[in-house]
């Protein structure tokens, strides 16, 4: 996706480093939204709750229950659409600062003393192993992978959260015309609704991966600038087991949504034992998924950590 | 000792040496594994849950047993949501940890003074939604147990209104869960703020590295 990158992701040279983000702006926007939708979600729930013991108004719970459910997949869909925007402009906003670590690194760095011929290898941080280079480093697969899946996950991911509201609300008008429809339906809605929670936070998890490619292409081009020595940081096992993660998670909302379609050919009686195991499997799926993206920020945390080190290392010794 | 200082762009404070991690950062950076274990054990019991409950259901079991597993079955999958989005959050301030320290460090290095900022809004709604977001979930959990345990226990009532308790408890799920997600939204947020921030003030330190040489700035 060379032209998202071009885009969305590197600022042109020059931009504004002082502009404020406006996909902040629109990241807390959506997310309010999303809130919004919940709630309603919320008080739909509660008036079924009251609705059930009642025995005029019990009939149309089942209506509720279904619209309600979409719903909230949806809502939820928005609020991870929100993060993923908040995302984009933290990636925008890491070049820019990286820019301004090469306009003022040259200056700030010390005369560094004896030859200045750089000794290329592998060293031990308090981060980490770590290469030693003459220039930046270029990207891994999974860099490369990143910045080319986020945009599809999310959108793929979208798509299928809309496509379960839909359904919802068509399951809802068939619950009393024809409960066998609404019950394939009903299928449908969860299968497709968590399938798109996973595909969006997959997409989200890209994009966590886009910015562990941007800190280690933006930090060698900042030690490059000094004119020293490119410490890189080596893949930590905390983003390899995020990438794992990740990967297992998606799968599982994969078989999650093939096993939902496959219910529809069966009895009610065998349905609800399937329905009973389904439930925490799509959950769990998005918890795999969540606990990858985890790893990914803890990963972000020990890189900064290693930049910041290292950037001072350079102010104070000059290489 | 840090100081105010007023700045057109920023709230931030100025001190001569880096500030460490605020509460909220020391938190994160000891909770994060623990509440990351936490889920990564809550999920698979859900699981398991699920499935002895499925096999009761296929194979004609009791109708008590089959309502109660209803009512634990979710509430692990939400105790491994609630520990995993607290992992996200924690994660997330170990971050901001990150840019206040380093952040702090670098310009302590370059012998200028120390500007750091303050904690921005967005970083305390973060905080505050966290906490709420959380509470809801743990409640909705507990309620589950609270449900179940009555159910398992003969209690016709609890058995009679497992389907009431069942909409009110998930929509306390849902709202726990979106109040999560806009949380590190916010949390999110607070991190381009700092990024800003730091753009702003690496351009500054060469000019204040030769006019305020650290034999020559103010007391």
């Amino acid at each position: 996706m060379a032209s998202a990158d071009a885009l969305l992701l590197r600022p042109a040279p020059g931009a504004d480093y002082r502009a404020k983000s406006r996909l902040r702006t629109a990241g807390l926007t959506v997310a309010l939204f999303g809130v919004a939708g919940a709630m309603v979600a919320l008080v739909a729930n509660i008036v079924a709750g009251v609705w059930s013991g009642q025995a005029g108004r019990a009939a149309r719970v089942p209506e509720i229950d279904a619209w309600s459910f979409g719903l909230n997949t949806a809502a939820f869909g928005v609020v991870k659409v929100s993060i993923a925007i908040v995302l984009l402009g933290i990636l925008r906003r890491l070049w820019l600062r990286v820019e301004s670590v090469k306009a003022a690194l040259p200056v700030l760095k010390a005369a560094p003393e004896g030859p200045g011929a750089v000794q290329t290898g592998t060293i031990n941080t308090a981060y980490g192993r770590a290469t030693v280079s003459s220039h930046a480093p270029k990207s891994l697969l999974i860099h490369r992978m990143a910045r080319a899946m986020w945009a599809p996950s999310l959108a793929m991911g979208f798509m299928a959260v809309a496509a379960g509201l839909v359904l919802a609300v068509v399951q809802a008008t068939k619950v009393v015309p024809d409960p066998e429809l609404a019950s394939d339906l009903s299928a449908w809605v969860r299968g497709i609704g968590f399938l798109g929670e996973g595909f969006l936070l997959s997409g989200i998890s890209f994009l966590l991966g886009s910015i562990l490619y941007s800190l280690r292409k933006g930090g060698g081009e900042a030690q490059e600038s000094a004119g020293g020595a490119v410490h890189t940081l080596r893949m930590p096992t905390t983003a390899k087991l995020f990438v794992g993660l990740m990967m297992v998670g998606l799968m599982v909302e994969i078989f999650q949504f093939v096993v939902y379609l496959v219910t529809t050919t069966f009895d009610q009686s065998t349905v609800a034992s399937y329905y009973a195991w389904l439930g925490p499997v799509r959950e769990a799926g998005l918890g795999i998924i969540l606990s990858g993206i985890v790893l990914a920020l803890v990963t972000i945390g020990n890189v900064l950590g290693f930049q910041f080190s290292r950037i001072k290392d350079i102010i104070a010794t000059g290489r | 000792m840090a100081t105010t200082h007023i700045r057109t762009d920023f709230d931030v404070e100025v001190s001569d040496r880096a500030l460490g991690y605020n509460l909220p950062q020391r938190v994160g950076r000891a909770l994060w594994f623990p509440m990351l274990a936490m889920a990564l054990m809550a999920f698979p019991a859900g699981v398991v849950l699920g499935a002895v409950r499925a096999n009761l259901i296929a194979t004609g079991g009791s109708e008590q047993l089959v309502a109660a597993l209803g009512q634990f079955a979710p509430a692990a999958n939400f105790l491994g949501f609630a520990s995993v989005f607290a992992a996200i959050s924690f994660a997330i301030a170990r971050i901001l940890g990150a840019f206040r320290r380093g952040g702090g460090q670098v310009q302590e290095a370059t012998g200028g003074r120390v500007h750091t900022l303050r904690m921005p809004a967005t970083a305390k709604v973060f905080i505050a939604v966290m906490a709420m977001a959380m509470m809801t979930l743990i409640g909705a959990v507990v309620l589950h147990v609270v449900v179940g345990a009555a159910i398992a226990a003969d209690s016709t009532y609890a058995l009679g209104h497992a389907t009431q308790w069942g909409f009110w408890l998930e929509g306390a799920r849902r709202i726990g869960i979106a109040l999560y997600l806009l949380a590190i939204t916010f949390g999110l947020a607070s991190i381009i703020t700092v990024l800003r921030f730091q753009a702003v003030r690496v351009r500054e330190l060469p000019d204040e590295a030769t006019t305020t040489p650290p034999d020559r700035r103010p007391a």
